[in-house]
């Protein structure tokens, strides 16, 4: 329970500085805290195999994907965030928001649910307790994320092949063939 | 370790994640407030498998997990295909949603 407290703690420390973060490259080191956090309370609640599946998956390929756009889009760059249109409606969505997440919070600890007495069976949580499941009862929501990943591939490759995006946009290529523009350059009117 | 007090650190992330969404204007630091919130979701599954000895919850976890994955994929390329055009990271850019 102590060491449930200090990374409860340390996890919100790092939530909080994901979002107060002055720099993206900062809420992205901080995201790596919050995920490394989660797998330490996953290992508490005997959720082995998905500790392990949160750091290669979030901290080695997630984090590693944001680092690298967070670097091409604001290397060297220290853009200050532009003023609130409407004076205010920040501090006024942080507020509202911690008010109902500590409203939950509130609600969760004061509704304690039943728990089952007996210890979990051994190997509970591991490779292959999960991969049972998966394979078993949950393989349809198992072949919808296949599908759904092979879409997001799909989607990715549609959205930054230039000829496919100047479609999507409605541009009309104005120099002749054989003339090669990069789509950066050649049509940006702003 | 009880199943409230986790279930009370998944609200806290995932409010904490929401009001990221609503405070930030970087696209990019809303992202990975929304991230958080996926998290503080998969928490929640993942407390309450514990608690009712099911693997089930860990099983929508892990789908949580790749869900995610295939989310971030989308959502960073779609920045990058924004800041190509506006060379600027700023959310109010793309408010407007013509084609």
């Amino acid at each position: 329970m102590v060491g449930f407290a200090i990374i409860g703690v340390l996890l919100l420390i790092a939530g909080i500085s994901v979002v107060v973060a002055r720099q993206p490259v900062y809420s992205a080191l901080a995201l790596v805290g919050v995920t490394l956090g989660l797998a330490m309370i996953y290992l508490m609640l005997s959720a082995d195999f998905l500790a392990v599946a949160q750091v290669i998956v979030y901290a080695g390929a997630i984090m590693v994907l944001f680092l690298f756009v967070v670097t091409l889009l604001t290397a060297g760059k220290e853009d200050k965030e532009p003023a609130d249109t409407l004076a205010g409606q920040r501090w006024a969505g942080a507020l509202f928001g911690l008010l109902v997440g500590g409203a939950l919070a509130v609600d969760a600890v004061l509704h304690p649910a039943p728990k089952i007495a007996a210890p979990v069976v051994p190997g509970f949580g591991g490779l292959h307790a999960v991969g049972e499941a998966l394979w078993g009862p949950a393989f349809v929501m198992l072949a919808g994320v296949a599908l759904l990943l092979l879409t997001a591939v799909l989607g990715v490759l549609m959205l930054n092949h230039p000829e496919a995006a100047e479609k999507i946009a409605g541009h009309r290529r104005t120099t002749p063939p054989g003339v090669t523009v990069s789509p950066a350059e050649g049509e940006d009117g702003a | 370790m009880t199943l409230n007090y986790v279930v009370a650190l998944a609200a806290l992330l995932f409010m904490i994640g929401a009001a990221g969404v609503l405070i930030r204007k970087n696209p990019l630091i809303m992202f990975m407030a929304a991230e958080m919130m996926w998290n503080a979701a998969a928490l929640a599954f993942i407390a309450f498998a514990r608690n009712y000895h099911d693997v089930t919850g860990q099983v929508m976890a892990f789908l949580i997990i790749a869900t995610a994955a295939a989310e971030v994929g989308i959502g960073l390329a779609i920045m990058v295909a924004v800041y190509h055009r506006r060379h600027r990271l700023d959310i109010d850019e793309i408010s407007e949603l013509k084609g």
